[in-house]
């Protein structure tokens, strides 16, 4: 049977010693923090996390986050890579769930599928110091059982779970009714870490420099590459690899494109759907074949890897003699090195100038 | 009449069970332990994890709907808009489903399902919602942003939408230039909770002219370049985090006026002659409370305000998709399963 201990009347001393020995044997503890009570197992054991998980009964399809007390302690169990250490610099301690990549150190059952791991600081001191004290993390999990009302007090825990539940819990730190807040905040850190320009490794042709001054310009220009390349259409793959920061003008070269290729509809931007695909509607009068080229937009912001392209047909696509403009290109460079032969490939890079609305765009293909 | 719908027009599986317009169990892979990761952050696009999803969760959606398949009348599914790839693995399920049971299949569009998550009832018939045709929705997500009059059921006319990127998105980019993280909305309308908009405002965009068509492409620049220029080397760890407030304040203070801007001149423009009484604001982005709020006190005393009825209905879910199929199939707006394919592009 669990034991209870009222925050506001025990010595800060006694609950850390407390806490502590109920993690070292494995415990599970709850306890209050900014948001609402959590429960706490040493993340680092198998045993206690298979506790955790007992407790949980069923789980949802979500991992576990961990506290520490620091980013020193955050260090040793994830990767903290620039967007990371800006939100732990800035808004740590706080009601925020920071996922990184892990570095394979807590007990399995915590970590996502995908090998990441949820880190919280809670602001809340008593936590930060049992963390401290035990020297590993907790994990930092709402302690209500899956799919039950959210705990702002010990009777929100208690009154909805079995005994069975309640026999797994070793302590609990009673800090009475919490203020009603909402859970914390979680931000994946690991999606689009770096936008590496790996274009180092392959050997292009630059075929032209151009700086536009405004959105329209940077359209026009669009028209006048893919002019250069018209006599392809319909008889191999034609892909422009964009390249250019957030806000350079990628989807504005892509709306130049479309028009040449005579699509009507608004070009507006792919990010989330990943692909947009458009009728082409003018084939040159050569073209025999039954089916017509399309115009796929893509956007690979949202993809970490290239099979995720693979996943999407690329490939199949490219056989089909189609018109592809891509946006973060350079984040898969070796994939468009591969396929060169297949295809005509375009890098467009697209750069900022002091100037807010002017841009310097490079042009350059395999063509050595 | 029960409905089974299914919804894979993006990121997530769902399956859901209506009964005309209630929502009796209404799942999305995320939230079943499937594949275990932080809640709709990392994409799943392929096809491989729709197809793995797909017959668990419509058993679990039956299961928490307490039916089986044989008490399903009408099989729905997204034909679109949406990502192909995974269009297609609803649409073969469901085919597959309607074939077995020998029932008819009603092919929903996504954003008629976004406007349907407003009139959506729970398994009890809760909430009560009144409601008249035509009125007006702002639908607003991660790939869409949009305001559609709706003269009556299925008659649809697109008064304004965005010409490059969906207000979703721009906060999703500008979080990743205040190095926030992803996804960006949940994060970017918490910080600005403690910011200042009229320190470094931001230009409303296209409110220079008269227009409903919206865009967030300058927006997302001009927050870039104000980023250059305010993140000195010098700053003090303080002052930066005040910054990153204030910048996600007035941000978020520009996205949102540009859509009551918007619904606005749409409302006294176009829908003027349609005596519109009734507004709807769906979609993933109407999950931030601070527009909800907005969009109220804005409109709230001319009109009458709808919501996607249960958090789970602001995202991609199939709930919405079975109510808005349960209005088609009404009309017997039934299609033939062997040419019913995928329309990643679809419009309203």
């Amino acid at each position: 049977m669990f034991k209870i201990i009222k925050i506001k009347s025990t010595p800060e001393k006694e609950i850390i010693k407390e806490a502590v020995k109920i993690l070292k044997n494995n415990g599970l503890i709850i306890f209050p923090t900014e948001t609402l009570y959590g429960i706490g197992a040493s993340a680092t054991s198998k045993v206690a996390i298979d506790k955790l998980l007992k407790y949980k009964a069923r789980r949802e399809g979500k991992p576990l986050s961990i506290a520490v007390d620091s980013l020193e302690m955050a260090e040793k169990y994830v990767e903290v890579n620039k967007i990371a250490r800006n939100l732990y610099s800035n808004f740590l301690p706080g009601p925020l769930t920071v996922v990184s990549k892990s570095l394979g150190k807590v007990a399995k059952g915590i970590e996502s599928e995908t090998g990441t791991l949820g880190i919280r600081i809670p602001d809340y001191k008593l936590v930060t110091d049992i963390v401290k004290a035990f020297g590993k993390p907790i994990t930092a999990t709402s302690a209500n059982a899956s799919y039950k009302k959210h705990p702002y007090s010990i009777d929100d825990i208690l009154n909805n779970i079995s005994t069975k539940q309640k026999d797994l819990i070793g302590l609990i730190l009673d800090a009475g009714q919490l203020p009603k807040r909402e859970s914390s905040t979680v931000v994946d850190t690991t999606l689009n870490e770096e936008i590496v320009l790996r274009q180092g490794n392959i050997k292009l042709t630059k075929l032209l420099e151009k700086n536009t001054n405004s959105p329209e310009e940077t359209q026009a220009l669009g028209i006048e590459i893919f002019n250069k390349y018209k006599n392809y259409l319909g008889y191999k793959s034609i892909i422009f690899a964009l390249q250019g920061e957030l806000g350079a003008g990628k989807t504005e070269m892509t709306k130049g494109i479309a028009r040449v290729l005579g699509i009507q509809n608004t070009i507006n931007s792919p990010t989330f759907i990943i692909e947009k695909e458009y009728k082409i509607e003018t084939v040159p009068d050569s073209f025999l074949s039954e089916q017509k080229p399309i115009f796929y937009h893509i956007d690979t912001w949202r993809l970490s890897d290239k099979t995720e392209l693979e996943e999407i047909g690329f490939f199949e696509k490219i056989e089909k003699n189609n018109v592809f403009a891509i946006e973060w290109a350079n984040k898969f460079t070796e994939l468009f090195d591969q396929i060169k032969n297949d295809a005509v490939i375009i890098w467009v890079k697209i750069e900022h100038q002091k100037e807010e609305t002017s841009r310097a765009i490079t042009i350059s293909d395999y063509s050595l | 009449m029960k409905i089974l719908a299914i919804d894979t027009s993006c990121d997530e599986t769902s399956v859901a069970v209506t009964s005309n317009d209630n929502i009796i169990s209404n799942k999305i892979s995320s939230q079943i332990e499937i594949h275990k990761k932080w809640g709709g952050v990392v994409p799943s696009i392929a096809r491989r994890m729709h197809e793995e999803n797909i017959d668990l969760v419509v058993k679990e959606t039956l299961a928490g709907a307490k039916v089986k398949l044989s008490d399903i009348n009408v099989f729905a599914v997204t034909k679109g808009p949406g990502l192909s790839i995974a269009l297609e693995v609803g649409i073969k399920k469901i085919k597959e489903l309607a074939k077995e049971y020998n029932k008819p299949v009603v092919a929903v569009n996504h954003m008629e399902g976004h406007i349907y998550s407003a009139l959506s009832h729970n398994k009890n018939g809760n909430p009560k919602i009144k409601y008249a045709f035509p009125f007006l929705a702002l639908l607003v997500s991660g790939g869409h942003t949009e305001i559609v009059l709706v003269k009556e059921f299925g008659k649809y006319e697109i008064l304004g939408r965005t010409l490059d990127d969906a207000v979703g998105e721009a906060y999703d980019k500008v979080a990743r230039m205040l190095e926030l993280g992803y996804p960006g909305g949940p994060m970017i309308e918490k910080l600005a909770k403690s910011g200042d908009a009229t320190r470094f405002p931001l230009p409303v965009p296209m409110t220079k002219t008269r227009t409903t068509d919206m865009s967030y492409s300058g927006l997302k620049t001009a927050v870039l370049y104000l980023t250059q220029k305010v993140f000195t080397e010098d700053l003090k760890p303080k002052e930066k985090t005040q910054i990153i407030y204030d910048i996600s304040a007035s941000f978020q203070k520009s996205a949102i006026d540009a859509l009551m801007i918007k619904t606005k001149i749409a409302l006294e423009d176009i829908a003027k002659e349609y005596k519109v009484k009734d507004l709807i604001l769906a979609g993933g982005v109407s999950a931030n409370m601070t527009l909800r709020k907005k969009f109220r006190s804005t409109f709230g005393k001319n009109y009458r305000i709808h919501f996607p009825t249960d958090k789970k209905l602001f995202g991609d879910n199939a709930g919405m998709i079975g109510v808005a199929a349960y209005h088609n199939a009404l009309r017997n707006n039934f299609v033939d399963i062997e040419s019913l394919t995928r329309d990643p592009n679809l419009s309203l």
